[in-house]
């Protein structure tokens, strides 16, 4: 009988021939992950201060919602955003228009040893904000009182409706343990010195957020045993990632929604988290070309929106009538003006404006740089010729900043994008007067307007705020500086396996992420 | 050889403060600056001059430059704005994964490259050397960053045999390894046909030398005549370009670093660069500098090791 004895070559090359298949195995991450539910998620910024009074935003925010417990969080059973006690909250009720009474649940532990979760670490926590680099959001509190280990009251020294959804409710508004960071020198930038969440985190520098079960968490099991951010951070390639199977929930782009529109892979869906962002074209109202409100107002009316809508975001996209996003008090269903090209040029011809030459900035970006054109073609019809000029970061956001130098001067037409809070005062505060030379490009002040801002925030009746920022956005329209375009939302697309939970902002909330 | 040695050392050290001085000027003629472009409307200006005040924007760049000077020869590269974390741990975090990266993807091109090439130049002008030759050329002229583009497209998402985004599990090797196949291909594909090309041109010349006939002359196996007396000789100019090569890659990795969401140095600088955030800027550049110039020394000292006429030459 003939026995086959391999040879030493042909014995390892089979060997070889083995490793490779078992590397290109599919199934070998799905074993390696048996056992547990792993959450994936693209993360689209690294981190980079997650202490809440000196935080840039963004990707942070998501990690403070998983580890650190706030007092409000987002409820929207009812169709739209209210606040709810936080998951360490037995109660909170507004007892009066400046106080706010909350009672913690007991039971709740910070980690690293730090003992009990209290009501001294709210107190600690919200009056270090008022001098931190978020102190707008606190300058209407006035102190937090404490009454025993678990009862406190939150004192304002006027009514402010925004405090619960905007303050309370957000990042700004997370809990840190005092001893914890009082013991870290009262600050922290990417390691929380302690946490009370129902994830642990670890954080790996480049390439992933990672959330394991906090296993002295006295409150619900999330559903995943795992998450994983993955730092992808250019949306073509997180939308191949999603398409492999590799993350289960993405931000996908206008482009991307529109095509997933026409054909969805396979047991997906789309998501859309917010609209709390307002994109406009902005007029230097000071600038020699248009100090001439003639001039303003016929390009308001030479711009056709819906073309833009169309064009740069294939129509996914909310059209805009103001900086009120969708779903808030305030929110503006018209305007003034409408796409009228016979107007816009009668008003041209009698300013004397005719071959009009104007420069309109914009950042980079596809949709941006679409809206540009469309805008240069619309105003090319009624005569005025526009140069559009396509800018980085660094020097688009000198543009109308009067401390980096004179170039604000210069500054005509732009293309601009600011985010919001679910409060309509978030959007309006960039547009005071003492905003001019900062955030307030288009350099226009109103006496009326200043006077809504201050009793708008004070103002606790949803009907009479609703009435006082539809007046501010009409004021602001009068200026002629603005022609309003969309509300870009956030956009997931997700896996169904998983049923996700954003806050308004389009910030995941990883704890709330449920199995469908 | 050591007074060489001692020479190309104290080069390098000039090199490596000319390359930080373009990089200050050029950096600081980049309008923007970073907590503008990180929070947007939300940076005041009292947080912008905190900032300002941390990188030490408002002082003169010239006092700047000899500062980071100062603290870099002192090994102390500054801090990240934000963070507060040290630079110099920032880029070690990186840095093994573009070595990695580097080191496999030129790794693959020169166990194919050189065996190419000498195949190549023993049967020059046959069908395999032509076809070796065509071939070179295009991996030669794709770029990089395309190559990326279609082995993701066709590996990881058509035909899903390897991962698409990621440096794979933290302590999982084989993980790693799944996950660095497709980066290290698009990276060394290029390669492969830069060396293949040199090699063959290079034992064109050395094959025939006098004492390649001479060989033969004396009936030695024409294994024996290629490997250990031809390519001993033709393989010199590839071992510089070879170093050449590294010392791109440490940056020049950026391209599949993105495409595939790798962590590393390229992607470092690139963000940074973004984001306006100086002091890694500078600490990341001062370090893949100094490598490129390390491994490049390193490339010329065993080039002078190996032939004995460079040897002579600097006796």
């Amino acid at each position: 009988m003939n026995i086959y004895k391999p040879t030493r070559r042909q014995f390892l090359t089979t060997m070889a021939c083995a490793g490779a298949y078992s590397l290109l195995s599919p199934m070998a991450s799905v074993v390696r992950a048996q056992g547990k539910q792993v959450l994936k998620v693209r993360n689209d910024r690294d981190i980079q201060i997650l202490d809440p009074a000196t935080m840039v935003g963004g990707g942070e925010i998501e990690v403070q919602f998983a580890v650190l417990p706030r007092l409000v969080e987002f409820d929207y059973s009812q169709g739209k955003v209210d606040p709810m006690p936080g998951v360490t909250v037995e109660r909170i009720v507004q007892r009066d228009p400046t106080h706010i009474d909350f009672r913690l649940k007991e039971g709740f532990k910070w980690t690293n040893g730090f003992g009990d979760f209290t009501a001294e670490d709210v107190k600690y926590s919200f009056e270090r904000m008022k001098t931190s680099d978020w102190s707008g959001y606190f300058d209407q509190m006035e102190r937090v009182d404490v009454q025993d280990k678990i009862s406190g009251t939150i004192v304002l020294k006027q009514p402010f409706a925004p405090f619960w959804l905007v303050t309370m409710a957000h990042g700004v508004g997370c809990i840190l343990s005092a001893k914890a960071t009082e013991k870290a020198g009262g600050k922290f930038t990417t390691e929380i010195p302690a946490t009370c969440g129902p994830y642990l985190f670890q954080w790996m520098p480049k390439q992933k957020n990672l959330f394991t079960p906090n296993p002295e968490w006295a409150g619900p099991k999330p559903d995943f045993d795992e998450v994983q951010a993955l730092l992808v951070e250019q949306d073509k390639a997180a939308i191949l990632a999603y398409e492999a199977g590799e993350v289960d929930c993405t931000e996908i782009t206008s482009a991307d929604h529109a095509r997933f529109k026409k054909g969805m892979p396979a047991n997906s869906k789309i998501f859309v988290a917010g609209a709390l962002q307002y994109f406009w074209l902005g007029m230097n109202t000071e600038h020699p070309k248009l100090k001439d409100i003639r001039v303003r107002k016929a390009i308001q009316y030479a711009v056709d929106v819906d073309s833009i809508i169309q064009g740069a975001y294939s129509g996914t996209v909310e059209k805009s009538f103001g900086p009120v996003c969708p779903g808030l008090v305030g929110k503006r269903n018209k305007t003034k003006y409408a796409y009228d090209p016979a107007k816009a040029k009668q008003l041209v011809s009698e300013a004397g404006a005719t071959g009009l030459e104007l420069e309109l900035k914009t950042l980079n970006q596809q949709e941006r740089v679409l809206a540009a054109q469309i805008v240069q073609a619309n105003l090319q019809v009624v005569g005025i010729k526009v140069k559009v000029l396509p800018l980085d970061g660094g020097p688009f956001w000198n543009l109308g900043q009067e401390s980096k130098g004179d170039q604000w001067k210069d500054s005509q037409l732009w293309l601009m994008r600011y985010g919001s809070n679910p409060d309509p005062y978030e959007a309006m505060q960039w547009f005071r007067r003492e905003q001019i030379g900062i955030w307030n490009w288009e350099r226009w002040s109103d006496d009326e307007f200043e006077d809504l801002y201050i009793k708008a925030l004070a103002e606790t009746d949803s009907d009479k705020r609703n009435r006082m920022y539809l007046r501010m956005q009409e004021i602001m329209e009068d200026t002629g500086a603005y022609v309003w375009i969309c509300h870009e939302p956030e956009t997931y697309i997700h896996n169904t396996r998983i049923t996700p939970k954003t806050a308004p902002g389009a910030e995941m909330i990883f704890p709330d992420f449920k199995l469908a | 050889m050591w007074f060489y040695a001692l020479k190309r050392t104290g080069l390098a050290i000039i090199i490596v403060i000319v390359a930080v001085l373009l990089l200050f000027s050029l950096l600081h003629m980049i309008p923007g600056d970073p907590i503008s472009i990180a929070l947007g409307p939300r940076a005041t200006p009292e947080i912008i001059e905190r900032y300002t005040e941390k990188m030490h924007l408002n002082d003169p760049i010239v006092v700047q430059f000899f500062i980071f000077l100062k603290n870099a020869a002192t090994g102390d590269l500054g801090l990240d704005v934000f963070s507060e974390r040290s630079v110099a741990l920032i880029v070690g975090e990186q840095l093994p994964y573009t070595l990695i990266l580097a080191v496999v993807g030129l790794g693959w091109a020169v166990l194919l490259g050189i065996p190419l090439g000498c195949i190549s130049a023993v049967r020059p002008n046959s069908l395999l050397d032509r076809i070796t030759g065509v071939l070179s050329v295009g991996t030669i002229a794709v770029p990089s960053f395309l190559v990326s583009i279609w082995a993701l497209l066709i590996f990881a998402i058509h035909l899903k045999w390897l991962p698409v985004i990621g440096a794979g599990e933290s302590g999982d090797i084989m993980d790693q390894i799944h996950h660095l196949i497709l980066p290290a291909f698009a990276v060394g594909l290029g390669w492969v046909g830069y060396l293949a090309r040199l090699v063959r041109a290079s034992m064109l010349e050395v094959m025939g030398e006098n004492y390649i006939r001479a060989a033969r002359s004396f009936g030695l196996p024409q294994r024996t005549v290629i490997y250990r007396y031809a390519l001993k000789v033709a393989i010199l100019p590839t071992i510089t370009l070879i170093g050449i090569g590294f010392g791109n890659l440490l940056a020049g990795a950026v391209y599949a670093e993105i495409i595939f969401a790798r962590p590393g140095v390229g992607k470092l600088i690139y963000d940074m660069v973004m984001s306006r955030n100086f002091p890694v800027i500078q600490g990341a550049v001062l370090i893949t500098t100094a490598f490129y110039v390390v491994i490049t020394l390193f490339a010329d000292l065993m080039v002078a090791w190996m032939d004995p006429r460079v040897r002579e030459s600097l006796l």
